[in-house]
């Protein structure tokens, strides 16, 4: 059984025009493959991303925890004066601001392996190895509810907006 | 929008994307050549006689050094400086470039992040092994322990160092392997060889590039960017706070924040522009680096050393106008007519001078001289160092306790130790990982290859 039912593109406006055109038609678009990002793309398929209201919370964690950090250490656990200054000084500034990009940093970027289920060693297929080079492919889910007809509709669709090749493909990628 | 009746063609040879998997592959596979082999050789040799001055030092001590009582700090300290500097270039490059969305960025970021990524290797190595005793390394870290338990002193810039350095290796060594993730799954697909296609699949994590991990990918780029952008103004900022809060005459001033911010861009530009020449002469990207690319560093370099000469002017009339006898002494007398005077000079005019000459269009089109001149800035950016560690240092408030100071074969071997080691990381770097960001250059190959003219539609 053939899942997914794929547009193959040379080119990055064509693609970007077929996706409205499917649009238009009412078929649903499962995805899009790119060898780049295609900005724009995510307004058109409705996709958004929380990363930067993680990133920004990361942040809040990482300036408030090194300065917990400092202030215990220096104030409450040990206080020992250096040179006459006091113990919960303006300084302590300098080595927040770092850790706070440095936990924001290493937070940010596990999130996006987790979110997006990356890790070393993941083992997956993609429905056409060319889109890593230099083919753009639309992804159209077949599914139960359609009939020949329909299929082949979205078919003429597809070579209709200028894709070079309409293949099916049974790959169940994540 | 890049208009390339104004900045030029960007990628040239009116490339497909197919051709710019090709073409930045390419090196990676075919046989290595000879050049890779023998420069790795003298690589491998310059390591091996950095680990005898390593060996050196940690089993007899400092002493083999030549630092006395007054010079407590010599070449270490400068060839610290010196790598972390030129590792800004990496930081500067992708990261201001990518927030101000330079495209041309596109072609050089990967090669100046992975010279970042040695370069700051390079550097961490020389405070290491002036702990001395290098087993008890791990007491700079703040950990809960039996001596008290007594923490650092986190008003110290040394420690504020060791944190800005290891946040900066970390911040850096994130965004550049997160931007190669979908390169090396290029790799994955498109490998012949069964090995390649292994172990290129375990780095590139699986990804497949639909829209959503593109989505999320711009978005960590970018954020990544955002956050590691001010890193580069607080990690030289903070390595100039070693110098600025002690009150060493010449050490003692607020211009050096900026002053040091300033050099290390300079210094990491001066070294791109050497590494892209070699690159794209080697491997004969001379599409994808293009004279043009070349000539806005050279213009960003000319800009830059305006930049370090009012410094270097500054300093001067600070020290004139503060009144100070032994500032005066120290610029004027010391560095500008005294003992220093030739790395004084050296550096005012590799740094200063030279790189005016970029102002005539004929030297920056001859790429020879650009790369002369691209030397003449790294050692002048060392001798700024030397300058300002040695000369206050050697001479200070007391004519009783003036020492000078003369690096010993330990010292030198260290030195070319880490040489070593950043060029054979460079070459590993250009044998085994695409050294143009193959995606990137994709992104921004239509608008940038055919020239338009101002009545077409952007």
């Amino acid at each position: 059984m053939k899942t997914n039912i794929l547009g193959v593109y040379d080119d990055e406006h064509d693609i970007m025009h077929a996706v409205d055109k499917l649009k238009e038609e009412g078929i649903e678009v499962k995805d899009v493959f790119s060898p780049f990002p295609l900005h724009g793309i995510w307004d058109k398929l409705k996709q958004t991303t929380n990363l930067p209201y993680a990133t920004f919370i990361y942040g809040l964690i990482g300036g408030i925890g090194s300065f917990a950090l400092l202030y215990w250490t220096s104030v409450i656990n040990y206080p020992l004066k250096f040179g006459g200054k006091p113990l919960n000084t303006l300084s302590f500034i300098i080595i927040m601001f770092v850790l706070t990009i440095l936990i924001g940093t290493v937070l940010t970027a596990l999130t996006f392996f987790i979110r997006q289920k990356l890790y070393p060693g993941k083992e997956s297929t993609l429905p056409d190895p060319r889109t890593v080079d230099d083919k753009f492919v639309i992804v159209v889910e077949k599914t139960d509810s359609m009939d020949d007809n329909e299929v082949s509709r979205i078919k003429d669709l597809l070579s209709g907006t200028g894709a070079v090749e309409v293949n099916e493909s049974d790959i169940d990628y994540e | 929008m890049y208009n390339t009746r104004v900045r030029g063609i960007l990628i040239k040879g009116n490339k497909t994307y197919g051709q710019v998997t090709r073409d930045v592959l390419r090196p990676m596979n075919a046989p290595a050549p000879k050049w890779w082999y023998i420069t790795a050789f003298l690589a491998i040799a310059a390591m091996i006689w950095g680990v005898w001055g390593f060996y050196n030092t940690i089993s007899t001590g400092i002493g083999t050094w030549g630092l006395n009582n007054n010079v407590a700090w010599g070449w270490a300290i400068i060839n610290f400086v010196w790598w972390i500097g030129i590792g800004h270039a990496g930081t500067a490059f992708s990261i201001f470039l990518l927030i101000l969305r330079q495209k041309w960025r596109t072609s050089i970021n990967r090669a100046a992040e992975a010279m970042t990524i040695f370069a700051v290797m390079a550097a961490g190595l020389f405070p290491l092994i002036h702990m001395g005793r290098i087993w008890d390394g791990f007491f700079i870290f703040p950990y809960w322990n039996t001596r008290g338990p007594l923490w650092d002193n986190f008003n110290s810039p040394l420690f504020w160092d060791v944190v800005a350095i290891s946040t900066y290796f970390t911040a850096s060594f994130v965004f550049w392997y997160i931007g190669m993730i979908p390169d090396f799954a290029t790799i994955r697909e498109t490998a012949a060889s069964k090995i390649k296609k292994k172990i290129y699949g375990i780095m590139s994590f699986g990804w497949i590039g639909n829209a959503k991990s593109w989505l999320r990918f711009e978005t960590a780029a970018l954020l990544l960017g955002g956050l590691a952008a001010p890193l580069v103004v607080s990690v030289h900022s903070i390595v100039s706070m070693d110098f600025s809060v002690s009150v060493i005459p010449g050490w003692h001033t607020t211009i050096f924040p900026p002053y040091f911010v300033i050099g290390a861009i300079f210094s990491g530009f001066g070294m791109v522009l050497t590494l892209m020449i070699v690159l794209r002469k080697l491997y004969k990207f001379n599409d994808y680096v293009t004279d043009g690319h070349l000539d806005a560093i050279a213009r960003i370099l000319t800009f830059i050393s305006l930049i370090m000469g009012s410094a270097y002017l500054i300093e001067l009339f600070t020290a004139w106008y503060s009144g100070n006898e032994y500032e005066l002494f120290t610029f004027l007398k010391n560095r500008v007519t005294g003992e220093y005077t030739f790395a004084y000079w050296s550096m005012l005019i590799c740094n200063a001078v030279i790189p005016q000459f970029f102002w005539f269009k004929k030297i920056r089109k001859n790429i020879t001289l650009v790369f002369i001149i691209s030397i003449f800035i790294n050692i002048g950016m060392w001798f700024e160092r030397y300058v300002i560690v040695v000369t206050s240092l050697s001479r200070d408030f007391l004519p009783a306790t003036w020492a000078t100071y003369e690096p010993t074969w330990t010292e030198l071997a260290v030195f070319t130790g880490t040489i070593g080691l950043f060029v054979l990381g460079v070459i590993a770097f250009f044998r085994w990982i695409p050294t143009i960001a193959i995606s990137e250059v994709k992104s921004v190959l239509k608008e940038t290859t055919t020239l338009k003219s101002f009545t077409d539609e952007d």
